[in-house]
């Protein structure tokens, strides 16, 4: 394996971290060695989902150029044709996602067009609900993953959430997925951390809130002392990406620092098979251009390094991202230069395990529904597929009977 | 589980920032009538409050071009209002003798959640903050007409952007389903309605002042849940607060927050026909006096600053006064809650959210923090053979449990120990 030279490592951690002037030689199998004693079995599937919060617009994310009526439909906020990064004859990407272009190029990325649910919510704290619990017809309190969790065996290195909120999505009946701060978990010493072992165990005369206090207690023994040696670690080499000063392109957004934690611990063995990072902020009501784009940015390029960070490593063919948003965008400006909440949007699927191209319809800007985009794919189709397919777990436990299934995978 | 400790608890953590030292043991003497009656009655002097002084928030004019001479004292000012501004209202928090009208001014900040990061002014949200506080427990009708011209608001959901010519919808969405109906009690056509009905806003932001020019507005008539009229922003505000999907709303919040945030609200809740005048002291009475607050059933996850000012008031401390206030932000901040910072206009989560792998670490650093600038009188007046038991006393604890006990048992010899390991227990960071 590639040994990361202090040079290299210097320029990886420039800007981001302090350097000591002993800054020690690390090969990636001493990274690995450093703290899973009970690795992931080689060649195991493992997740990432990426959450944009907000309603990203997806007409202005993968772009209907060829059609005329985009640009009449939204004058103000649409991009010209010559600045976009076609895919095929009708649809391109937004200017700021050459990361995601690339990757296309190379096959490794799904596009499913047009992805919802029945009846479209546009209020984003439902909708998002709807996407994370899967469950568009009735409110309930348990994410999707939640419940997959529920049906592993207790692990509580199985699904990890970047961030310091649990997010609904791993929120499952019986056991929740861990949080992992940026900055890892730090836990206390000498007697402290004994008496507080005491606490974190769960009591008969406790509530379910407070055996779950108590669990997030117990998790930030075990999650910590698993993790915390890696994360001081320098993240994988992105192989084949240019490396720049203070960092890669994309290298100091928090996604891009989310995925580095999840690059290091996946490099290291890490049993997790599910993880969730995220980025916020697709609100676009007004001035929506630069702020957009800025974002689709970060997105692009903070997976192309993830990417090209897996690829230095023995996991590189085993991971797969997800990404979606609560809903897309109104098709026709509001005014302010900006859009209000629509419905259905683009999902992607990234890796070496996705047959890149297209699927789903694309919803037409001619035969719109009451002024939105059509659903024409549904996301438990999305979530089936990566349940059965690569999570290897039956659907119906987490989903109910559903037939659908999108076939993005390589099979 | 002791019912009559029970629901003291819940009074005093969920309708009060939790008890000062000797607070608990007092009401326990008084029973759980005279407590809430005491609760519930707001006081026309509250000694505590006037403690606080009142932060010197100004308008510090609209902002100027990047790299300019100007730009620097304009940032620095918002920072040092900011801050001042929140350091003001965690203390308030902390130091009110009666502490359900902070309580209730911070339920607001929640519901009608706008964050100073899109804002950006202090005084904006200085002023959104004082009219939380004149309708805390007062009239909804009047509450959601002073919302609507909220500068602060307005500017969050970009009310100043929105037309005639092209309404935008975000306002009026989040009016009927954050702020006044709920969720899916109306249609698409009718935020189409309502977004007509809140076009013209202008406003000065730094200085916090709204203006409706006739010119941007559109005063056509519009079909609103069945009812066709011009509709002004006002009597839109009192035709969606007259629905009775109104007062189901409000009480679902006021239960989501006060009782339960897991358990769905019970349709025929006393609160809901308490709150047909639209008056919030008798729902929320109702709600105090609702036989749900003895049943165990409906425990609740306080959030950070709820742990924070709780911890506060056993501590002794004053918020402003820690050292130092940057470091005090950045606990919060870590926790994920920090006043006038709500995540999105949903305002914060509740229940499980706040009990992460990744909390229980910031509660310990936090509680580590807070406890070495208190004197810890409050555990010190316990003799030590009593004070396993008696320290849920002191904070305010329904029961310890056996595991929770044993910790604490264990650290006797160390006072600083011992009050970490009741803050950061689950007994203590769940309100039973």
């Amino acid at each position: 394996m590639d040994t990361v030279t202090r040079r290299k490592f210097l320029q990886l951690t420039a800007g981001a971290v302090a350097v000591g002037a002993a800054a020690p030689l690390l090969s990636v199998d001493e990274i690995a060695a450093a703290a899973i004693n009970r690795p992931l079995a080689a060649g195991t599937p493992i997740v990432v989902m990426v959450t944009l919060y907000g309603g990203n617009d997806g007409l202005n994310t993968v772009i209907p150029f060829a059609d005329p009526l985009y640009y009449s439909l939204r004058p103000e906020i649409s991009y010209k044709a010559e600045n976009m990064l076609p895919l095929d004859a009708e649809l391109a990407l937004n200017p700021a996602m050459k990361g995601l272009k690339s990757l296309w190029d190379q096959k490794k990325v799904a596009i499913i067009r047009g992805v919802g649910y029945p009846n479209p919510d546009r209020s984003h704290f439902s909708s998002m609900a709807k996407w994370q619990t899967a469950s568009p017809e009735k409110h309930i309190n348990t994410g999707w993953l939640g419940r997959w969790i529920d049906t592993q065996a207790e692990d509580s290195m199985l699904a990890i959430s970047l961030g310091s909120v649990l997010p609904p999505l791993f929120a499952g009946a019986k056991r929740s997925g861990s949080v992992l701060p940026l900055g890892g978990l730090v836990i206390p010493k000498g007697s402290v951390a004994a008496n507080c072992m005491q606490l974190a165990k769960v009591s008969r005369a406790d509530n379910s809130l407070m055996a779950a206090a108590a669990t997030s207690m117990r998790n930030l023994f075990s999650v910590s002392t698993t993790v915390q040696p890696i994360l001081k670690a320098p993240a994988p080499t992105p192989v084949d990406l240019p490396v720049t000063n203070g960092g890669n392109a994309g290298g100091d957004s928090n996604l891009a620092q989310q995925l580095d934690v999840v690059a290091k611990l996946i490099a290291a063995g890490s049993p997790t098979k599910v993880w969730s990072v995220s980025l916020g902020g697709f609100d676009t009501h007004a001035n929506e251009a630069n702020a957009q784009a800025a974002l689709l940015g970060s997105v692009s390029d903070s997976i192309s390094r993830f990417i090209s960070q897996m690829k230095g490593t023995s996991r590189g063919a085993d991971v797969t991202l997800v990404v979606y948003s609560e809903f897309g965008r109104r098709v026709v400006g509001n005014g302010s230069q900006g859009t209000d909440h629509g419905t259905s949007g683009p999902m992607f699927i990234v890796g070496d395990k996705v047959n890149g191209g297209f699927y789903g319809d694309q919803p037409s800007l001619k035969n719109l529904v009451s002024g939105d985009l059509a659903v024409t794919t549904d996301f438990r189709d999305v979530y089936a597929t990566i349940l059965e397919s690569l999570l290897q777990s039956p659907v119906e436990p987490i989903l109910g009977k559903w037939s659908g299934r999108t076939k993005f995978l390589k099979a | 589980m002791n019912l009559k400790r029970l629901e003291i608890a819940r009074l005093s953590h969920r309708f009060a920032f939790g008890p000062r030292p000797g607070e608990f043991a007092s009401a326990l003497d008084a029973g759980v009538s005279a407590t809430r009656q005491k609760v519930l009655t707001v006081p026309a002097v509250d000694a505590g409050a006037a403690l606080v002084t009142n932060p010197l928030i100004t308008d510090l004019g609209s902002r100027p071009k990047p790299n300019t001479a100007e730009i620097i004292p304009f940032v620095t000012g918002l920072r040092n209002q900011t801050e001042q501004l929140t350091l003001w209202w965690l203390d308030r928090m902390a130091l009110s003798d009666h502490g359900l009208t902070e309580k209730m001014t911070w339920f607001w900040h929640g519901h009608w959640a706008t964050s100073i990061t899109k804002v950006d002014h202090p005084l904006a949200m200085y002023k959104q903050n004082q009219t939380f506080r004149q309708y805390a427990l007062g009239n909804f009708s009047q509450m959601s007409r002073a919302m609507v011209n909220d500068a602060a608001l307005q500017y969050w959901l970009d009310g100043q952007t929105s037309t005639a010519k092209s309404p935008n919808e975000n306002l009026g969405r989040e009016l009927m389903e954050l702020f006044v109906l709920g969720v899916n009690r109306y249609t698409e056509d009718d935020v189409k309605a309502l977004a007509r009905v809140l076009t013209g806003y202008q406003l000065t932001l730094s200085a916090a002042t709204v203006l409706v020019n006739p010119k941007r507005r559109d005063t056509s008539a519009v079909t609103l849940l069945g009812q066709t009229a011009a509709y002004t922003a006002e009597s839109a505000s009192d035709y969606l607060v007259a629905k009775p999907d109104c007062a189901k709303f409000i009480a679902e919040r006021l239960w989501y927050r006060f009782i339960s945030s897991t358990e769905d609200m019970p349709a025929n809740l006393g609160a809901v026909n308490a709150f047909a005048s639209r008056e919030l002291a008798p729902a929320v009475t109702s709600l105090a006096q609702d036989g749900a607050m003895a049943n165990p059933r409906y425990s609740m996850v306080k959030s950070p600053v709820e742990w924070f000012i709780s911890a506060c008031r056993a501590l002794e401390l004053t918020p402003s006064k820690l050292n130092d206030s940057k470091q005090l932000i950045n606990h919060l901040n870590k926790l994920g809650q920090i006043p006038f910072y709500p995540p999105n206009v949903g305002g914060w989560p509740a229940g499980e959210a706040w009990l992460s792998s990744a909390s229980a670490q910031y509660r310990i650093a936090f509680a580590t923090w807070l406890i070495k600038q208190s004197a810890l009188r409050g555990l010190n007046e316990i003799p030590v053979d009593r004070r396993v038991l008696a320290s849920a006393d002191w904070l305010g604890v329904a029961e310890w449990s056996p595991r929770t006990q044993a910790a604490l048992r264990n650290s006797l010899g160390n006072p600083e120990e011992f009050v970490l390991l009741a803050l950061c227990s689950p007994e203590y960071v769940v309100s039973a």
